[in-house]
């Protein structure tokens, strides 16, 4: 008889009723308990007890008790709109009243937000890809796994024979081949002109949607040598849009007829082509089929799928043609559909067909957009957790009169959704600002447009909103648990639990702050290091040209009768930047990858590099004609070393096949870099072969580089319709590591507004705890404390947090270069003492005068002032 | 016919009917348990009391607490006029329609 219901069933049970009336059920049930004890076991009286509890948790009459106590009229969880309105009013007055805090609150949040905007606005915009399409929801894509030996790649293309299995599957309508390797020049009056685009099937535009302006796009993509051109490639070639049945003549001969004019394409199409030429005009395929199905080239599948199917089947199909297929060959695949949507933003697919954001890359940026607004929005539940004391009385009051912690807790949301909206809208200032900026750093820019559309702005509302709730829950949380005696005696303690998360985080913000500082100051260094880097070659006083196709003898007789031009070479690749590779095998060695450049006999003395052994190519060595014939090469030292000889002398009159062609060694040239730093110096020669000239070095004097440009210019003219692009070697070469801006800019950008949020949360706990301390402050004033031991006194914490953050960073952040920096470039700078003591001295220059700034006037405020009113 | 009560609604009904000034909760779920010889879930009932009393057939008040209870009132329920005429009406038709099955019923 002495048990007792279950508290915990009745407890669930009041939860579940929340303000309904349920005290006759819950009699009854206490009634039933009794009863039920008196003929079982306590046990099982518990178990029935707990039955009822959920028998009537679900039943009707709780469901409709519940509905009825909320429009009742003594109901606890009605929200009217006449409170939402007392909080507002409440919230804008607060603001109003603390301006310093509130000012403090909405740069840190606004700050806080930018980033994450332009996120938003990036991933909005992706996902308006290939939206435009009628058959949007039922196109896929056939993607790849291929595995030859250990080597696993995933591409985003497909066997072309594939197509011919899946034209037979029942659930598909339409099944499109696109080449995507269509790049030719086309042969203007002078020069020529690039244009891309993809080889394509007849039912292209059945399965792709564009707006085809001229012509018959059937016919157009059914002939051989017949193209679809865009308006805007037809301006560039033809300065009109109306070309139909025009022809272009491609300069490595042929010609194509267009057969049909289209608009544009929207930018935000992962299909990106100026022409789409007809699927007949690719030669017919001679290799094998075995030959076909490892072929993973530049070409791609798309099917759209019959309207009701599920792609379920279609799966199960490829990966019976795989299995079956890839048995008797020598590399295995597997395939995958994927659905035009997840193409943009979508797994790192090789040879992915246009433009393309990588998940991996939207992870990083998440990642760093989240540490910049999560600080921020640690910032404000501190400050408002820390300044409770101010709102306790308030708070009481409303408690007293009858408030419950709902209430209250809607109150300071509301509260806080004030401020994240005030600071929305200079988030989006901040947004409008960066915004070119950051579109100019990403690498397929043009196909991203970043303007605030109706949909964006409601997504940066939206995400305020969410902002508003992670920051203000915990405080107005917090708020509404207050006891209302000890909140209206103003007896509230913080407690010591708390405290500790709130220095935990305030490390962690300074260590981030800490941390961008630090790669700042290293990547800067880093930077400095490449362009000051000896490459082993003269790169003073040396203008590079691109040919874009001028004949070399032709722009030589036009450049070298100038006063300033010294000496011309030509080469096929700028040294430092760029080179290609060949293979190479002697009579002994197996197959070696062998980097090369094709220069000519100016090219060493041009450069300045030095031969160890043997000479220079020999004049006009082995012309035949028209067609040149290759005889010499020049090779590295790292080449010697790979083929095992000692002395330079060795290696002079050794012959190599390269490309099929015999070459004999010429001349042995000490080792330089010729590939950009971030590779290690490797196998290397220099071939001559006039053909692959692609760069004219121009050796200059020293002298009004305005002048020689103007005249450079003049008689490029008469070369070529194109614009010279010519510049300076050395501009050159530090473009190369014109990444290290683009990183330096946006590290720096991310370390201002971290350190910026980081002071702001300092700035705002450092304020208030002078405030709470002022009276302590004078009262050891009066004592005979001194202004720099009171400032010490107010500061020590905080300088306390700071070198905690330090000594955390520090490692952290030597691991991470340890690990990225020779990821990044294989000769570069390592971490020292120096970035450390830089960094550090840094953080805490501007940390001490955020602190300083406060501490100093509360330590020198007159002690009379404070204490008069005791 | 213009009302319909269910098997369960006119069993509870006249239940509480029967029960007159001790209809609460407990009781009336004892007394359909020991009539009927079937155990109904608290729940169950509950909700048809509550239809019922939405249907305008059964008014409560709330009173009387014993130590069993913690302490807490009983909501005593209570048959109206409209109930009354609702499990007449209900007896009426079957009343008609057993008289009209008599002959073919027969019962042996």
């Amino acid at each position: 008889m002495n048990h007792q219901p279950p508290r915990l069933a009745r407890k669930f049970f009041e939860w579940v009723c929340g303000p309904a009336k349920v005290d006759d059920l819950l009699g009854d049930l206490d009634e039933w308990y009794s009863i039920h004890a008196k003929t079982k076991s306590p046990f099982q009286a518990t178990l029935l007890y707990w039955k009822q509890i959920f028998s009537l948790s679900f039943s009707y009459t709780v469901r409709k008790r519940k509905r009825d106590a909320a429009s009742g009229m003594y109901s606890t969880s009605n929200f009217s709109m006449d409170m939402l309105r007392n909080y507002l009013k409440v919230a804008v007055r607060n603001l109003y009243q603390y301006k310093y805090f509130s000012v403090l609150n909405v740069f840190g949040l606004a700050i806080g937000m930018s980033v994450s905007l332009l996120l938003i606005a990036l991933v909005a915009y992706i996902k308006t890809y290939d939206t435009f399409h009628i058959h949007q929801d039922h196109i896929y894509t056939i993607v790849s796994d291929r595995t030859e030996g250990v080597e696993q790649r995933q591409y985003a293309t497909a066997p072309v024979v594939l197509a011919e299995k899946l034209q037979q599957h029942p659930d598909i309508e339409e099944v499109v081949r696109i080449q995507a390797g269509f790049r030719e020049e086309i042969k203007q009056d002078k020069g020529t002109l690039p244009i891309k685009g993809y080889y394509v099937e007849p039912n292209f535009l059945k399965v792709f949607t564009y707006q085809v302006t001229q012509g018959d796009p059937v016919s157009a993509l059914t002939k051989p040598n017949t193209i679809i051109i865009t308006e805007s490639a037809a301006q560039k070639i033809f300065n009109t849009t109306h070309v139909l049945g025009n022809t272009l003549e491609m300069e490595q001969g042929g010609l194509l007829e267009i057969g049909a004019v289209m608009k544009d394409h929207p930018i935000n199409s992962h299909l990106a082509f100026e022409v789409l030429v007809s699927y007949a005009t690719l030669p017919p395929v001679k290799t094998s089929v075995a030959d076909q199905w490892m072929n993973y080239g530049r070409q791609y599948v798309y099917v759209v799928l019959k309207e009701d199917r599920s792609i379920d089947q279609l799966n199960e199909y490829l990966n019976k043609i795989a299995q079956d297929t890839y048995a008797s060959l020598p590399i295995k695949a597997t395939f995958d559909t994927q659905h035009l949507h997840a193409i943009t933003m979508g797994p790192d697919y090789n040879q992915a067909i246009g433009p393309k954001w990588e998940m991996s890359g939207m992870v990083v940026f998440s990642i760093i957009a989240a540490m910049i607004l999560l600080p921020a929005c640690f910032n404000y539940t501190n400050i408002s957790i820390a300044r409770a004391l101010k709102r306790a009385k308030e708070i009481g009051l409303r408690k007293t009169m009858g408030g419950v912690r709902n209430q209250i807790f809607i109150q300071f949301i509301t509260e806080t959704v004030v401020i994240t909206m005030i600071s929305l809208a200079g988030a989006i200032l901040i947004f409008l600002l960066i915004r070119s900026e950051f579109q100019s750093m990403m690498v397929a820019s043009s196909s991203i447009d970043l303007s605030l559309t109706g949909q964006t702005v409601f997504l940066f509302f939206l995400f305020a909103l969410a902002t508003g709730l992670l920051a203000g829950a915990f405080p107005a949380f917090y708020f509404g648990g207050l006891n209302p005696i000890q909140a209206l005696k103003n007896k509230i303690r913080g407690r010591s639990s708390a405290m500790r998360v709130r220095k935990v985080l305030t490390v962690f913000q300074f260590a981030l702050s800490f941390g961008f500082i630090l790669s700042l100051v290293v990547f800067s260094r880093q930077y400095q290091y490449s362009i000051g880097f000896d490459f082993g070659f003269t790169k003073n006083n040396i203008v590079n040209v691109p040919l874009q196709n001028v004949e070399p003898r032709l722009l030589q007789a036009e450049f070298s009768p100038l006063a300033q031009v010294q000496s011309i070479a030509f080469s096929s690749d700028v040294l430092g930047l760029g080179f290609s590779n060949s293979w190479v095998k002697n009579s002994v060695n197996d197959s070696l990858e062998v980097a090369q450049v094709f220069v000519d006999r100016n090219y060493l003395s041009t450069f300045g590099l030095t031969l160890l052994a043997g000479g220079n190519f020999p004049e006009e060595a082995g012309s035949e004609g028209d067609t040149y014939r290759e005889r010499f090469i020049i090779v590295n030292e790292e080449f010697l070393k790979a083929y095992k000889m000692d002395q330079p002398m060795d290696a002079i009159g050794q012959t190599f096949l390269v490309d099929s062609t015999e070459l004999e060694v010429i001349g042995v040239v000490k080792n330089f870099h010729f590939a950009p730093l971030r590779l290690p110096i490797s196998k290397f020669f220099f071939r001559m072969n006039p053909q692959h000239y692609a760069y004219a070095h121009v050796t200059v004097k020293p002298e009004d580089p305005f002048h020689l440009f103007s005249q450079l210019e003049d008689r490029w003219k008469k070369l070529s319709e194109r614009k010279m692009e010519a510049s300076f070697f050395e501009d050159d070469l530090n473009e190369g590591y014109s990444m290290y801006q683009t990183l330096l800019k946006i590290v720096g950008f991310l370390g201002v507004l971290a350190l910026t949020i980081s002071m702001l949360g300092m700035l705002g706990m450092v304020v208030y705890t002078s405030e709470t301390r002022s009276k302590e402050v004078s009262i050891r004033k009066v004592l005979g404390a001194t202004v720099p031991h009171l400032t010490l006194l107010l500061s020590s914490d905080y300088l306390k947090l700071m070198v905690w953050a330090i000594l955390i960073a520090v490692p952290v952040t030597a691991l991470f270069f340890h690990w990225t920096l020779p990821r990044i470039q294989y000769y570069s700078v390592t971490l020292n003492g120096w970035d450390v003591l830089l960094s550090t001295i840094m953080l805490m220059g501007i940390g001490l005068a955020t602190i300083a700034s406060q501490t100093l006037k509360t330590a020198r405020a007159n002690p009379a002032d404070t204490l008069r009113a005791e | 016919m213009k009302v319909y009560l269910g098997e369960f609604e006119e069993l509870v009904l006249l239940t509480i009917a029967t029960l007159g000034n001790e209809a609460y909760g407990v009781s009336i779920q004892q007394d359909i348990e020991a009539r009927c010889h079937r155990t109904i879930s608290i729940g169950a009932l509950h909700s048809t009391i509550t239809r019922l009393e939405e249907k305008g057939f059964l008014k409560s008040w709330m009173g009387g607490a014993t130590q069993e209870r913690g302490g807490r009132s009983k909501r005593y329920y209570e048959i109206t006029q409209a109930g009354k005429r609702a499990v007449t009406e209900t007896k009426s038709l079957r009343d008609e329609l057993w008289d009209l099955s008599k002959i073919k019923l027969s019962l042996k």
